[in-house]
């Protein structure tokens, strides 16, 4: 593993901003795309491959999901269990069978029609790590790291504590896309980003979700929680605000 | 037991009078034979209930809620979940017994049915009835039955809200009733997920009489499949034949809503309460139309790759405000081109209404129509209807009615009885124009120059279905994609065969084409037999003398019209291809047992 690979989790949000010279422009000019075609439940999020992962260096890149285009489907969520909780038949590894519930992805439902898929959303300033009390290693990971290949998140089950620090930081500070599992307390729900290839992404029917490889939204301000979007969008589409006394009928 | 791959081999058994909850275990051939959904549906109802003539709204009556074979996979739209139990609707001419009726099944979109065989099951059977208000939770092997006091009287649109509050988790699925179903409305539905209903039949109404106003279902399991490997090879495929064809396009632009004007252009719409086949005002309450003016969203079922379902708001006008899918195919013509209804706003406003009281709008807007005819022609007087002008196209009217039948009250009462009762209660006629069979409401589908409509209506098992498949090859093929779990919209993006291939895929058991059709004919068979069993004979297979008397005025079937020597005809051709005596419709013997059915 590279220096600079080992060292990212410590990147401070303005180290963010300032990223390494080789990758500054490039960084910038999708920055610059990114601002002027992607607003949060904005009308229209063309599919954007922004930038090119290097062989050398790992890519920041991250899910992104356009409300405009969600029906509900929860196809994504099949795809997600599929694909990252694998089956053994006779000593072969296989897709397994999709129980949303495995899912990493999960989509939440409103009335009136709203749905809103939640997923990490790779916040680069990540609160879950922050949060967690685990000692460094002497690879500078906590229990809760960046895979060096994919910059994903990753739970060590050797070295969590199962405190449930990180989920209440994603909970309380983000979207609720990390959860303590309800029997270990372990932290759950990790996108894995399937090795680089987002199966969710990939199977959408409606191309509702993109893979944005390089391109930073911004956790905090992309990351909010279910409640917050389906609210905003109701009030968009429907005229109605969200709970109780909603002008219907 | 050992039970067969592609099944959890457990039903759900909920005595609600007792309290008792109790995993009953399925033979593993009632699976081979009759699959799951509406063909296991079958036989858990005839298991059930071993004599004719028991009361639909008593205790005994089994309400069953059925996922298919294939829900719980993530196979394209597998979806559905199908209510099965006694109609409260249906009636014979005459019979020996005194609550003779027959069977229901009524199949509902959504996440419903998979969320079921999630959490452990291949089915609820909910049997017995409250003392007071309850609905039933599952989560797992969890299953309690809880307090639903302080819900009853709720529509199902605000109840859809309070019950996700009550229970914490946005991810719990839940189907319900609305006052109709509790005011034991016999036409009243079960609805899921913000208005997908189990419409027909009236399932809602026997929910009702159980005291129970909700089935919330949360789970983290799945049954296995037998052939892994072939499974993911079929799944992948299954997955591609829906992408880009004119179809599935056509299917997430206007959902059922397009069929608004193209049914009414070739003639086959129901139109003023069944008199015409075109309704010259379709555009203004057809898919078209509300795509641009109410639709704001696209929803999709399960793994549904069409999203039919749409929502919107009325913008302006009178109704602005309202919040609701607007015209499908169906409503869009029940309580719009059946009642000349061309105020798309208003109509949906009337929908939003029949949902959130839980009425199935198929059948309260052929009630609707009947009385508009009534009134139009005399027949009844403002005093009959408590004062409201049922005027065609009054649609401040209708929702008038729709409150007055969902809490039967004066006209509502009488209303809630259904067509065949008011034609009787009219008299001087009114039957000829009473679109029924057997006592359930004709849908949104005239035949005035379709024979094989009226033979679709006529024959099917829960009395006038249009989705029951226009010759016995095609029945057949609907019971067997009706116990799959896939919608009858959405299997048409399968290829040929694949059903059965994904059901050996599923269970291992070799499924030919011909086995598979096979199982298709004993479910329809079982279902016929249970009707037969009822009392239910040839008298019964009869449809409105309209069809044979009133030409069509407008359109470009203009003069079309059945004809009765024909029809008899084609009924006596459909009686013996089934191997069904003609005279009777008894299912012979020797057919039954070629089907396994020796039982009956």
């Amino acid at each position: 593993m590279s220096e600079q690979e080992a060292s990212f989790p410590k990147l401070t949000i303005r180290e963010l901003f300032h990223p390494p010279l080789q990758d500054r422009r490039s960084f910038i000019k999708m920055m610059v795309i990114g601002g002027l075609t992607i607003t949060v439940g904005g009308v229209v999020i063309p599919r954007l491959r922004f930038g090119v992962a290097h062989a050398e260096s790992p890519q920041f890149s991250m899910i992104l999901v356009d409300f405009n285009k969600c029906t509900g489907c929860r196809t994504c969520e099949t795809v997600c269990g599929q694909y990252n909780h694998k089956a053994v038949v006779n000593g072969e590894q296989l897709l397994g069978l999709g129980n949303p519930y495995l899912s990493n992805i999960r989509v939440y439902s409103f009335n009136p029609d709203v749905d809103v898929p939640i997923v990490c959303v790779m916040c680069r300033d990540n609160p879950c790590i922050e949060a967690c009390p685990v000692e460094e290693d002497e690879d500078g990971r906590r229990a809760l790291y960046r895979d060096p290949k994919t910059l994903a998140i990753k739970n060590d089950p050797e070295r969590c504590i199962t405190c449930g620090a990180c989920a209440e930081a994603c909970r309380t500070q983000r979207v609720e896309a990390i959860v303590p599992n309800p029997k270990t307390n372990r932290p759950e729900r990790m996108c894995t980003l399937c090795d680089g290839d987002p199966q969710c992404v990939k199977y959408c029917p409606y191309g509702a979700l993109d893979h944005i490889v390089g391109g930073y939204i911004g956790g905090s301000h992309y990351g909010l929680p279910a409640e917050k979007i389906a609210k905003e969008l109701i009030e968009r589409w429907y005229g109605v605000k969200l709970g109780k006394g909603g002008a219907r009928g | 037991m050992k039970s067969l791959s592609g099944y959890h081999g457990v039903v759900l058994d909920v005595d609600l009078s007792s309290g008792k909850i109790n995993r009953k275990e399925i033979d593993p051939k009632d699976f081979r034979n009759f699959i799951g959904g509406r063909g296991l549906g079958i036989k858990l109802l005839w298991d059930a209930l071993r004599k004719p003539g028991v009361d639909p709204l008593s205790p005994e009556n089994p309400l069953l809620l059925m996922p298919g074979a294939f829900s719980g996979f993530p196979l394209p739209s597998a979806s559905r979940t199908c209510v099965v139990t006694k109609s409260p609707i249906t009636t014979p001419k005459k019979s020996k017994h005194k609550h003779a009726s027959t069977i229901t099944y009524s199949n509902m979109g959504g996440f419903f049915g998979p969320e079921i065989r999630f959490a452990g099951y291949d089915g609820i059977m909910v049997r017995g009835s409250a003392d007071r208000p309850v609905y039933l939770f599952i989560d797992d092997d969890r299953v309690e039955i809880r307090k639903a006091q302080k819900f009853w009287g709720m529509g199902t649109d605000e109840f859809d809200r309070a019950f996700i509050d009550e229970l914490g988790d946005r991810r719990i699925r839940s189907c319900y009733i609305g006052p109709a179903g509790e005011n034991l409305v016999p036409y009243a539905c079960i609805i899921n997920t913000t208005a997908r209903a189990a419409g027909r039949g009236g399932t809602g109404c026997v929910m009702g009489s159980k005291n129970l106003k909700a089935v919330a279902v949360r789970g983290s399991r799945q049954p296995d499949v037998a052939m892994h490997k072939r499974f993911l090879e079929l799944l992948e495929e299954s997955r591609k034949g829906f992408e880009g064809t004119p179809s599935t396009e056509n299917w997430r632009r206007y959902g059922t809503g397009s069929a608004l004007i193209w049914a009414s252009d070739i003639g086959a719409q129901a139109v003023k309460n069944y008199r015409e086949g075109t309704y010259i005002h379709a555009d203004k309450i057809g898919g078209v139309a509300a795509r641009r003016k109410i639709w704001q969203r696209d929803f999709a079922c399960f793994v549904c790759p069409l999203a039919c379902k749409k929502s919107g708001r009325a913008p302006l006008g009178p109704y602005a405000g309202i919040v609701h899918d607007g015209p499908e195919y169906e409503t869009g013509t029940m309580l719009g081109a059946n009642l000349l209804i061309d105020d798309m706003e208003g109509m949906m406003k009337a929908i939003w209404h029949g949902d959130d009281f839980g009425l199935d709008i198929i059948s309260v807007g052929n009630v609707i129509g009947f009385l508009m005819e009534a009134y139009d022609k005399g027949l009844i007087d403002l005093d009959v209807l408590d004062g409201i002008d049922l005027k065609w196209g009054n649609v401040d009217a209708v929702i008038q009615m729709l409150h007055k039948i969902a809490h039967r009250e004066g006209i509502g009462e009488k209303a809630s009885k259904g067509v065949h009762y008011l034609a009787e209660e009219i008299g001087r006629e009114s039957h000829k124009f009473a679109a029924h069979c057997k006592g359930h409401s004709l849908a949104a589908w005239n035949c005035h120059y379709r024979p094989t409509q009226a033979l679709c209506y006529v024959t099917a098992n829960r009395g006038a279905c249009h989705l029951n498949g226009h010759s016995a090859e095609d029945q057949n093929s609907t019971a067997l994609v009706d116990s799959t779990g896939v919608c009858l919209f959405a299997h048409r993006g399968y290829r040929e065969n694949a059903l059965a291939d994904i059901m050996e895929a599923i269970t291992t058991r070799e499924w030919s084409s011909e086995e598979y059709s096979k199982a298709g004919e004993r479910i329809y068979n079982l279902e016929k037999s249970f009707n037969f069993r009822e009392g239910f004979r040839r008298e019964d297979d009869v449809i409105a003398d309209r069809f044979f008397e009133e030409p069509l005025t407008i359109g470009r079937r203009k003069g079309a019209v059945l004809d009765r020597g024909q029809f008899e005809e084609m009924m006596n051709a459909y009686y013996a291809e089934r191997g069904w005596d003609s005279k009777t419709t008894q299912p012979s013997k020797d057919r039954l047992k070629a089907l396994g059915l020796d039982f009956v």
